[in-house]
């Protein structure tokens, strides 16, 4: 499933894939991945991202049923 | 004697090979630094070159029983090898795992030109002389044309990656 809330806050702080890459230390295909949803990160890579983007891991990646 | 020249000659390729990989560590044109996503893409393509390497040695085998001696033993071994490199690499790239975090793409695929155009330049004079073949059998030599093969289809992937890329956006 697409991240797009992932994606929004990214936008919203006028981010691009390849400085959240280069924030979080992963490639900018990684972030794409994430975001397409064809990859779903590690917990210590969703903290880095929530940190990256100053969200918490509910803003980004809490799916509710 | 002949042979122990040869030998001679491969060992001293083998350490300057070293040499130039361990200088373009050094000169950060090669890096091994990959985030998990990419580790993981790695560790699933050396799956599949393993079990590559199993099927094209078993081929290998299978072939030299059938048709009796069509190569030396170091060309094959190449050949199962260089089969087995490629299924990993072209795995890598299209997942785009294959270079590392701080590679730079365009030093590395300079690099793979210059391999491949120096291997299949060797491959080709060996041709032109008949010593690639000799008496229908592959010989050693061919061993810097397979390994010219195997960096131009990566090569050729890795473009083919980079252009669809940029045409997705």
């Amino acid at each position: 499933m697409k991240n797009l809330r992932m994606k929004a806050a990214r936008a919203a702080l006028d981010l691009s894939q390849q400085q959240l890459a280069d924030a979080v230390g992963v490639s900018r295909q990684t972030i794409n991945a994430i975001e397409k949803g064809d990859y779903n990160p590690t917990i210590r890579l969703c903290l880095a991202i929530c940190r990256a983007l100053g969200k918490t891991l509910d803003d980004l990646f809490w799916e509710e049923q | 004697m002949k042979n122990q020249f040869v030998f001679l000659g491969i060992c001293c390729g083998v350490i300057i090979g070293l040499v130039v990989v361990a200088l373009l560590f050094k000169k950060k044109v090669l890096d091994v630094t990959f985030d998990e996503r990419q580790e993981r893409i790695r560790g699933m393509a050396y799956k599949y070159a393993f079990f590559t390497l199993m099927i094209a040695v078993w081929i290998y085998g299978a072939l030299d029983l059938a048709l009796g001696r069509w190569c030396d033993t170091l060309a094959g071994i190449s050949l199962c090898v260089g089969a087995s490199i490629t299924v990993f690499a072209v795995i890598c790239i299209v997942k785009d795992a294959y270079l590392g975090l701080k590679e730079r793409p365009r030093a590395v695929m300079t690099l793979f030109v210059l391999l491949t155009v120096f291997n299949l330049g060797i491959g080709g004079m060996y041709l032109a002389s008949g010593e690639l073949v000799e008496d229908g059998v592959l010989t050693f030599r061919a061993v810097n044309p397979i390994v010219g093969l195997v960096t131009l289809v990566i090569l050729i992937v890795y473009l083919v990656n980079v252009a669809a890329e940029r045409k997705e956006g």
